[in-house]
């Protein structure tokens, strides 16, 4: 009964989500059902057609296809379980299929898919970081359209579900968990400094950070080495001081940097900085290295993707220490709770040179469900489809982070997914020299509305 | 060479002269020292008091880990495959093109060498997309000779310059000689300057190994299937999956390292005196 | 008559053979080095003249790649070639007058001369790879080598976070760059110096002359041309560093140690800018060949 209630619980938060469609390529938010279902009328005559051709083939001939997988699953991985899992559930449902697949460490894999997509040399299904990062290949024609094989797994995963993979109307991903940014706290050290909650409003959240620092302990730990980083510490502040839709128009470009409320956000972020409440060493690290650290007891909190939920789910010691939450809100003005950093950006893709693109595709959608399914066991984060089975041992880190997403109002997608590659990449070195007290909030916008186009 | 030696006059300088070589021979060796023995520690080892000391447990168990998860063998073998046969072609490469610029009079030879020696100033990222473009359309990714083609081409120029020392310090009236018992230009090549060319081999070795066996970022871009990977690669990855385990890095390293070290160990003295045998004549 | 054209037959028979030997000899050396090299630089310079993202359709755009290059700040071009150029001074002035050095005091011959000579050159042989991890653990803020040994003779107040610190980054690189190639021109040197005939040196000490003085007037100018290989190697290979920095730093912090090639590479594969990358790589190609002109020219000048 209770797993009901959750279920339920998740869903209204996944429906209520108002995620917003990327760059210039996409579609208006597909939230506008009449539009949507007029597409789909129109589509359906067609799909129909291909799936008796693929059971058919699949039946009568038997014949062996070769498919091939590039991810970034790699052994260190929170996602290498469920990976694995879901690779063995289908290789043992398609016996038709040889399916070999590889994992690369994050940053190698973001060169060699790039030289392979300049190459052709795309394999069946790759791995893929929706929005801007997909929509680049997508407006190269790339990537195989999905939306004849969605029309069999529409039921269980919702198209909202699909708006950062949605590229003039036609769905190009397949999307496996979910993800947002969420605020973790060591909570034996909050209690050393007399807190036995996370703070929940922002002066409460400063005083705690003061409280830690007296006791000698570092309020944040966050990696230097790695922008991305300091990103999710740096979004989160400004979208609790200048409001979700602001942030949202920025990075999709329907705005520009040039608006005050985000230099003074940006001014906020940085007195945390220079007020000390971050590792010094943190800048000479990698997320790894600070993620151990957190886990270790030497920060009291620690921002990040609430994939970690998995790592820190599976550390025995740690686990009954950690808690989860959402950013206070600085500005009440122009911020409320409920609006987050997030949403689904894990993605499968297919590629459009594939010699069986159109199996391809299915395969990727049911590898897609089953790896949802076993990250969604993990921890590794919110199930992009509908939950299925039984989900009770999900972590109760998870459930919290279900719990906060089930009260949504909007997501904005992480700013180095939502904006293409050159602009992510101006935005993270801006962030980076912000970081590193080089430029204030004024800078910072003027440089970026100047660099930005 | 001992007489020469012996007529020092300044003990005490020589004295300096021995602790400078001293220290920096200490400085050279501690690195290798420390990380054979962080790979045989544990965390609290090395985290704790005894952070340069020999271990007090030996931990071999970190070579095990880094040989099973990390694939370090595999790696090992790979490296050596591809540098072996990279070093091999690019010498007989440089060899014959050496043997056309220097022992066979024509007017562009000149200019032959020059546009050789242009390779030595190309920095090898700078091909890295078009290359793997033209691999690619030829379906030659993830294959040994995938690496091994480019790894020759890269080694060759270095290759070149040092075979022309080399060269240019055999006689030309063993040509002449040769030509007059009926030896054809092949004939001379195979049967008087290759034989003489023996100990260029292993100085052209060493430059060439040191380019290919190190190479990161065409094993990265170029390999994507995990049965061909090379070390530099294997080792990223690895420092990937154990980010705060030391031990099992360490062993890593250790595996990517002693080998050629002892294998070098046991060659210097032949190598150094090939090396002076064939001094860049710039 | 008969007999002149059969000498001209013979010759251009002979002709043929040997411009077919040229070729056959030729062949595998230009065959690789076309392939790989000058086909991939024509290739590069054509597509640095186009805004292309790599694979969709590219835009002409004549030389604005170059002349965003040196005007964007955000590409920290600059920044770049700064660095570069901080590098190959430490290792034309540290580290070569040091492998000079040590070849000169090994090239007398001293006890155990074969013994130190493996040792300097091992850093050479080891994996840059490898160098990078074993530095990463030396520079470690928590639990380095460096920051513990510092703690230890009571110097606490000089520990830094020496990768993450904008004063020591670039430092932090320099020093494992120099280090591990010391040995390597050292050996290059070494071979110079051996080669040197021994009646000479004898010669020069009969006439009084000291130890540094043979150094000095005879053994350096006939390594000379040895010594210019070697600020050649020193200089480009500054220029094209690249495997150390993406270990140490990975440009950062603050995008203060990028190095041209690291900025090549995020241009390719992180901001999709294959022609401003391609435009990277012919800068880079053009400086290196400038370079090796200009060492050449300094040594000429000398020598007059």
């Amino acid at each position: 009964m209770k797993m009901r209630r959750f279920v339920s619980m998740l869903l209204t938060g996944v429906m209520a989500l108002s995620i917003a469609g990327c760059g210039s390529t996409s579609a208006p938010a597909s939230s506008d059902a009449g539009t949507d279902t007029n597409a789909t009328a129109a589509a359906t005559e067609a799909p129909a057609e291909t799936t008796t051709d693929t059971a058919t083939a699949t039946t009568d001939s038997g014949e062996q296809i070769d498919l091939t997988m590039w991810c970034i699953a790699t052994e260190s991985d929170s996602n290498r379980h469920a990976y694995e899992a879901a690779i063995a559930d289908m290789q043992a449902a398609h016996p038709e299929v040889n399916f070999t697949w590889e994992a690369f460490e994050n940053q190698s894999y973001k060169t060699k898919i790039k030289a392979a997509v300049s190459a052709n040399e795309l394999p069946d299904i790759f791995f893929t970081w929706s929005c801007a990062f997909l929509g680049d290949f997508v407006d190269a024609g790339k990537v195989y359209c999905l939306d004849d094989a969605y029309q069999n797994y529409k039921d269980e995963l919702p198209e909202v579900m699909l708006g950062n993979t949605t590229y003039n109307g036609k769905h190009y991903g397949v999307p496996t968990t979910m993800n947002i940014v969420g605020l973790f706290a060591n909570m034996d050290l909050l209690k050393e400094a007399g807190y036995d909650e996370i703070p929940g409003t922002y002066d409460e959240f400063i005083a705690c950070c003061d409280a830690l620092k007296a006791k000698g302990i570092i309020p944040f730990g966050c990696a230097g080495k790695e922008t991305w980083c300091v990103t999710e510490y740096l979004e989160s502040v400004i979208e609790k001081s200048a409001g979700a839709d602001t942030l949202n128009d920025i990075f999709l470009g329907r705005a520009t940097w040039n608006n005050q409320d985000v230099a003074d956000a940006v001014d906020t972020f940085q007195a945390l900085v220079t007020n000390g409440y971050f590792d010094p060493s943190g800048i000479g690290l990698t997320n790894d290295e600070v993620k151990n650290n957190f886990m270790a007891g030497k920060y009291a909190f620690y921002m990040n993707g609430t994939w970690n939920c998995a790592d820190f789910a599976a550390n025995e010691e740690f686990f009954p220490k950690v808690r989860v939450s959402e950013f206070p809100v600085i500005n009440a003005d122009k911020a409320k709770l409920g609006q987050l950093i997030g949403g689904p950006s894990d993605t499968l893709a297919v590629s459009a040179s594939s010699p069986n693109a159109e199996k391809a595709a299915d395969y990727a959608f049911e590898l897609g469900k089953l790896i949802c399914h076993y990250g969604y066991l993990d921890g590794c984060g919110l199930p992009a489809w509908t939950p299925y089975g039984d989900t009770s041992s999900v972590n109760e880190l998870t459930k919290a982070v279900a719990e906060i997403c089930s009260k949504a109002d909007t997501y904005v997608l992480f700013g180095d997914t939502a904006m293409n590659a050159d602009s992510a990449n101006t935005y993270l070195s801006y962030v980076d020299q912000v970081y590193g007290c080089l430029l204030d909030g004024k800078q910072f916008i003027e440089g970026l509305s100047k660099d930005i186009q | 060479m001992e007489s020469y030696t012996l007529k020092e006059s300044k003990p005490i300088l020589k004295v300096f002269v021995y602790i400078f070589l001293g220290i920096w021979a200490i400085i050279n060796l501690f690195p290798i020292y420390f990380m054979f023995t962080f790979s045989l520690k544990s965390n609290e080892e090395i985290f704790g008091s005894n952070i340069i000391g020999l271990p007090k447990h030996w931990l071999w168990s970190n070579f095990t880990s880094a040989m099973k998860t990390g694939n370090m063998g595999l790696y090992f073998f790979n490296s050596l495959l591809v540098t072996t046969l990279a070093i091999g072609i690019s010498l007989m490469a440089a060899l014959m093109a050496c043997y056309a610029i220097t022992r066979i009079r024509w007017k562009l030879s000149g200019l032959a060498n020059a546009f050789f020696m242009l390779g030595l100033t190309i920095p090898i990222q700078a091909s890295i997309v078009p290359v793997y473009v033209i691999l690619s359309k030829a379906h030659w990714l993830n294959k040994y000779s995938t690496l091994i083609v480019p790894y020759s081409a890269f080694a060759l120029s270095m290759g070149i310059l040092i075979c022309t020392g080399f060269m240019s310090e055999i006689p030309m009236a063993l040509d002449e000689a040769a030509r007059i018992d009926g030896c054809g230009l092949f004939g001379t090549f195979f049967k008087i300057i290759l034989p003489l060319m023996k100990p260029a081999f292993s100085t052209v070795g060493v430059y060439s190994y040191l380019q290919c066996w190190n190479e990161f970022m065409f094993a990265n871009v170029f390999i994507s299937d995990s049965f061909h990977r090379t070390l530099p690669v294997g080792i990223k990855a690895l420092s990937g999956a154990y980010t705060t385990d030391w031990g099992p890095i360490g062993a890593a390293l250790v595996i990517a390292t002693f080998p050629t070290l002892i294998v070098y160990i046991f060659l210097s003295g032949k190598i150094t005196s090939s090396f002076i045998a064939g001094a860049v004549k710039g | 008559m008969e007999e002149i054209k059969n000498i001209k037959k013979q010759r251009r028979k002979r002709d043929i053979e040997k411009g077919l030997a040229i070729f056959v000899f030729l062949l595998p050396g230009l065959l690789l080095f076309i392939s790989i090299l000058i086909a991939p630089i024509a290739v590069s310079l054509y597509r640095s003249l186009y805004d292309w993202n790599g694979f969709s359709e590219g835009t002409f755009i004549g030389f604005n790649n170059y002349i965003e290059l040196f005007t964007n700040g955000s590409i920290k071009f600059i920044t770049s070639l700064k660095n570069s150029l901080i590098l190959a001074f430490f290792s034309v002035f540290i580290q070569l007058p040091l492998a000079l050095l040590l070849a000169l005091l090994l090239g007398r011959g001293v006890k155990r001369e074969k013994t130190f000579l493996s040792i300097f050159f091992m850093p050479v042989l080891i994996s840059t790879v490898v160098i990078g991890q074993l530095w990463l653990k030396i520079y470690n803020p928590d639990y380095g080598l460096l920051n513990r040994f510092l703690d230890a003779v009571n110097l606490g107040h000089l520990k830094h976070v020496w990768v993450g610190d904008v004063k020591t980054a670039l430092g932090s690189i320099i020093v494992p760059t120099v280090w591990q190639y010391v040995g390597y021109h050292m050996l290059l040197m070494y071979a110079g110096v051996k080669g040197v005939d021994i009646d000479l040196r004898e010669a020069a000490m009969l006439d009084g002359a000291t130890k540094w003085q043979v150094d000095k007037y005879i053994i350096i100018p006939i390594i000379k041309p040895i010594l210019r290989v070697s600020v050649i190697f020193a200089v480009t290979g500054s220029l094209k560093t690249y495997d150390l920095v993406r270990i140490l730093t990975e440009g950062g912090p603050f995008q203060s140690t990028e190095v041209p090639s690291t900025l090549l590479e995020n241009m390719l594969f992180l901001r999709n800018r294959y022609g401003m990358g391609s435009t990277i790589s012919v800068m880079l190609i053009i400086l290196c060949f400038a370079f090796a002109l200009l060492i050449t020219a300094a040594f000429k000048e000398k020598d007059d």
